[in-house]
């Protein structure tokens, strides 16, 4: 076999491992998409792969949920937004800034075993927490408020920021801050009109991942909220054990609207998102 | 950590002066918060372990410390040790799983150059969807067991329908389905990472030694890229150990206690329950098989690639 020849085999298998693991990925997403559109009737008698031919897709899911009950799902879709947003913009401000300190000043010279405290936190399960928070919160009488999430949403994604933007602001050039320092500039500003627009693209992925861990968390949400502040995934499972009976398509248009935002958020900053999730890892 | 620290001291006084102001207002916020939700639960949980604290009575009664009782109970528990061993089987059917479609995604995308951004952004799709929506609406809908298309697809090809959520052996394999379908992204770009620091001359320089593929494969691309996926192993093993999301929601530890998992039972025993003290002892005992683990599996992997 010539060496064109092997080149083209190796090429052919690669794509055919990458289509077929592709498909794995797609058909539940596909299958959601498509149940989004079904009717009753297409789920009680036997699967129904494809719209137009095994059934007739209807907007009735969509209509029920954008229309009909808008405020039933509203509700909780805002306190995910909310929640998701303050806490990561919190982490991100308060991380970031210890990341750039981090960075720039000296701590006695223990600065790696300052961020290497931070991530230990990664080692301790989350069931170690949910107990403490418990009972923290209910003493604070703060359960079952999106406040009580916030505080354990950002605190979560501290020492991940910390960890990723130390690195970040130590690859960036000193002499830039130095010479706005010379021309009267203090730190804050430093900080805030140098460093951070420079590290746009790590704070952006650091922020979307945060964003993400706390639009998708569930665990802690469980143990702190349960009627007013409850999130999209809290109220997702919340509507089948209240009814014992589900409505797959008004569930699968629901979690379309749940997962679409971060997905399309997270692929498009692909080459950020990959950075900072392999990013431990690649240091290690 | 493989770098040292580089620090820039400013090399005016007067600068130091007020940077030593800064440098405490930069980091001060995130160490507190840390110190107060992370080490704050930390102790507390290790005190309510050694208590018969209970979430329905405080406030009511004298909290008392009952030494070791909580942990004796632990040992002699089945139901936990059931709840362990479900645990482990789940993170020895998911790893290597996703070990293996890893590496075999990852060589397929690094010997590939069209289309490589392409698959590298859809697979990272499965990280970013919610456990819940993965296992919840998407499990549920496809293992049902009369309608779901998995059954429905091994009929026509003719073998029998599945009892995926009533048989205790294949609700553990839907869950170890769900877990690879959702993390298997994590090992590929983690390898595809790898690889992509291999150098290509070192391949091209075994050929011209008369090195086969399968050599120049097991001697050169595995060496390298060991140290990254011995981390990515042990992040995954981790992660695998504390699960506890998709069972909740898929099966909610059932048929029985088929696929409950520790963090499952810590959230019954402590949350539902209300017995913080027999929660928090379970929550460390976690803790310290995790910590073990952790720096056992570290001491030896370090040792092993020293060797080499």
């Amino acid at each position: 076999m010539g060496l064109n020849a092997q080149k083209r085999l190796r090429s052919t298998i690669s794509y055919t491992i990458l289509l077929f693991w592709s498909f794995i990925l797609l058909f539940p997403m596909y299958w959601v998409a498509i149940t989004s559109f079904k009717n009753a009737i297409d789920m009680s008698i036997k699967a129904t792969y494809l719209p137009f031919i095994d059934f007739q897709p209807g907007l009735h899911a969509w209509r029920y949920l954008f229309v009909d009950r808008l405020t039933w799902f509203l509700d909780p879709f805002m306190n995910s937004v909310i929640v998701a947003f303050v806490s990561s913009t919190i982490a991100l401000v308060i991380g970031s800034s210890a990341g750039y300190a981090l960075a720039r000043f000296d701590y006695g010279g223990r600065n790696n075993s300052i961020v290497l405290g931070f991530m230990s936190q990664r080692m301790f399960p989350g069931a170690l927490f949910i107990l403490a928070f418990l009972v923290m919160f209910r003493e604070l009488g703060l359960l079952d408020t999106r406040l009580s999430l916030i505080i354990v949403y950002s605190s979560g994604a501290i020492p991940f920021i910390v960890w990723v933007m130390r690195d970040f602001f130590e690859g960036l050039p000193v002499e830039i801050e130095e010479s706005a320092m010379i021309d009267g500039a203090n730190r804050l500003g430093v900080l805030f009109r140098i460093a951070m627009p420079l590290a746009a693209p790590g704070l952006v992925a650091v922020f979307v991942l945060s964003l993400i861990g706390a639009w998708n968390e569930y665990l802690v949400a469980l143990t702190l909220t349960f009627r007013e502040a409850i999130t999209i995934p809290l109220f997702m499972t919340m509507q089948v054990s209240q009814t014992g009976y589900t409505e797959w398509w008004n569930m699968s248009a629901i979690s379309l609207v749940s997962v679409i935002p971060v997905v399309a958020a997270g692929m498009a900053l692909e080459k950020y998102i990959t950075g900072g999730l392999t990013f431990g890892a690649l240091k290690g | 950590m493989a770098t040292e620290p580089r620090i820039y001291p400013s090399k005016r006084f007067r600068f130091e002066i007020k940077d030593n102001l800064w440098k405490w207002i930069f980091l001060l916020p995130a160490v507190a918060i840390i110190l107060i939700l992370l080490a704050v639960p930390v102790v507390w949980t290790l005190y309510a372990a050694f208590t018969d604290l209970h979430l329905y009575r405080i406030g009511d009664f004298e909290t008392e410390f009952v030494g070791l009782a909580n942990f004796q109970k632990l040992m002699s528990n089945r139901s936990f040790w059931r709840t362990a061993r479900n645990t482990v089987v789940f993170m020895l059917g998911v790893v290597p799983a996703q070990l293996i479609i890893g590496l075999t995604v990852a060589l397929a995308l690094n010997n590939i150059t069209r289309g490589q951004k392409l698959f590298r952004t859809w697979f990272l799709m499965p990280l970013m969807v919610s456990p819940v929506v993965v296992s919840f609406i998407v499990g549920r809908m496809l293992f049902q067991e009369d309608i779901g298309p998995i059954n429905d697809i091994l009929r026509n090809l003719g073998f029998e329908g599945v009892p995926w959520l009533t048989s205790p052996t294949w609700a553990m394999v839907a869950l170890m389905a769900i877990d690879v379908w959702q993390w298997s992204s994590f090992m590929i770009l983690m390898l595809l990472a790898a690889l992509q620091g291999v150098p290509p001359d070192l391949h091209e320089a075994a050929r011209v030694d008369g090195a086969n593929q399968l050599q120049s494969f097991w001697r050169i691309t595995v060496p390298l890229i060991m140290p990254i996926t011995m981390t990515a192993l042990l992040i995954r093993i981790i992660d695998a150990f504390k699960v506890v999301e998709i069972i909740m929601v898929l099966t909610g530890g059932g048929p029985g206690q088929a696929t409950e998992s520790v963090t499952l039972a810590i959230y019954r025993t402590g949350v539902k329950g209300g017995d913080l003290a027999f929660g928090s002892s379970q929550a460390y005992f976690l803790l310290i098989v995790l910590m073990i683990f952790g720096g056992a599996y570290l001491v030896l992997t370090r040792r092993a690639m020293g060797k080499d």
